[in-house]
């Protein structure tokens, strides 16, 4: 019993410093707060049944990153198929206080942006974002480095055409 | 408008971010306590009942089959239904067995192929059983008139009204496999969906050659300087 405690206290505090993982994940595959709050849910369910496995030699960040990804495409696909919007109740597991008012402009424009890759290259985009190095993002994605390479230069070039267009249009 | 300009400001994001959101910790307690638990409760609960139920029908129409033992008219639909039975309950198992066996701790490519498998298994099962369930119906009228009521249904309404069933089932069987191709199976989940995005996990896990202009870019930034 007393075990089971020490675990759980490690666990929650271990989540608690990564919170922002399971925040910007949340919000870069779910627009709808109801499904946002769901799957913020499901990915804390998981994490804990894999947190008996967890091996301390990786970074707690890697492998949180890796099993909220896994369970935030599972969720993404499957609700897409639905369009199911849940609106749970009052409490919810992440709040965010005056979530527009702290988000500047330029971070709306990339969570816009993250929002229209398919659930693949989103799971890569925020590896990046968040400073991964290629070798990270691989172990996280399964693919090789130079996978990596090739997948951000071309998120690079989609990005910089995109501003490009929307520049054009505006002129 | 660069990704590498947007990183830096992601990264100011990510650092007003401790202070702007709070993690419920009783609200997550419960969570990982209460839903781990009922998820693995309703998985234990499909294999029992599931299992239970066909098991049952698997012992029952052996002993029929032993019951009315040589007279083939009865014995073979009642092995029919028992084959079909058997491989439900093989199915039904191989599908929990695989669900168990997702770990999420694992590359996201591997995980996203594993779990695409299990739906369209699952899909496969749904529409095999719709599908099934209108030929196995004549099987089943005349096994279960003759356990229940001791009725010889091929007496009652005469080989040709069986024949006719078969043959309706059959035509059902086809129309069913046409159906479930072309529209949305009862799983609620497109298997052309599921396909799809197999080729697409593929194509991303696929190694794909540099062109002149990404070579440049890469050779502009890289993360790890």
């Amino acid at each position: 019993m007393a075990a089971t405690e020490t675990l759980q206290e490690r666990f929650q505090t271990l989540v608690e410093e990564h919170k922002k993982i399971l925040y910007k994940v949340c919000y870069s595959y779910c627009k709808n707060p109801g499904d946002r709050e769901d799957l913020a849910q499901e990915i804390i369910v998981q994490l804990w049944r894999s947190f008996a496995a967890f091996d301390e030699r990786v970074r707690f960040s890697t492998w949180m990153y890796r099993i909220a990804l896994n369970v935030a495409i599972s969720f993404y696909r499957r609700e897409s198929v639905r369009s199911r919007h849940v609106v749970s109740g009052d409490e919810r597991l992440l709040e965010a206080v005056d979530e527009s008012q702290n988000q500047p402009e330029e971070v709306q424009v990339l969570y816009q942006w993250i929002e229209r890759l398919d659930p693949l290259n989103k799971a890569l985009a925020l590896l990046y974002l968040d400073g991964n190095n290629y070798q990270e993002m691989a172990a996280v994605l399964g693919i090789s480095e130079t996978n990596v390479a090739t997948k951000i230069s071309r998120l690079k070039q989609t990005l910089r055409q995109e501003a490009e267009a929307k520049q054009n249009g505006t002129r | 408008m660069e990704l590498d300009e947007l990183k830096e400001k992601w990264a100011e994001h990510d650092k007003k971010l401790d202070q702007s959101i709070r993690l419920n910790r009783q609200l997550m307690r419960e969570t990982y306590t209460r839903r781990a638990k009922a998820a693995l409760w309703r998985l234990a609960a499909i294999l029992a009942l599931g299992s239970i139920a066909l098991l049952v029908v698997i012992v029952s129409l052996g002993a029929f089959v032993a019951k009315n033992w040589p007279a083939a008219r009865f014995v073979w639909p009642a092995i029919a239904l028992d084959v079909a039975a058997i491989a439900a309950l093989a199915a039904l198992n191989a599908q929990i067995g695989m669900a168990l066996k997702i770990d999420y701790n694992q590359p996201i490519a591997a995980i996203q192929k594993r779990l695409e498998s299990l739906r369209m298994f699952r899909v496969r099962y749904i529409q095999a059983i719709l599908v099934t369930s209108a030929l196995l119906w004549t099987p089943m009228f005349i096994v279960a008139m003759k356990a229940f009521f001791g009725a010889d249904v091929y007496r009652l309404f005469g080989t040709a009204w069986i024949v006719a069933n078969v043959a309706f089932g059959c035509a059902v069987l086809a129309l069913g496999i046409w159906l479930s191709r072309k529209y949305r199976p009862g799983a609620g989940y497109n298997l052309d969906a599921a396909s799809g995005f197999l080729v697409t996990l593929a194509e991303f896990e696929q190694d794909a050659s540099y062109s002149a202009q990404e070579r440049s870019s890469m050779r502009a930034y890289s993360p790890e300087e």
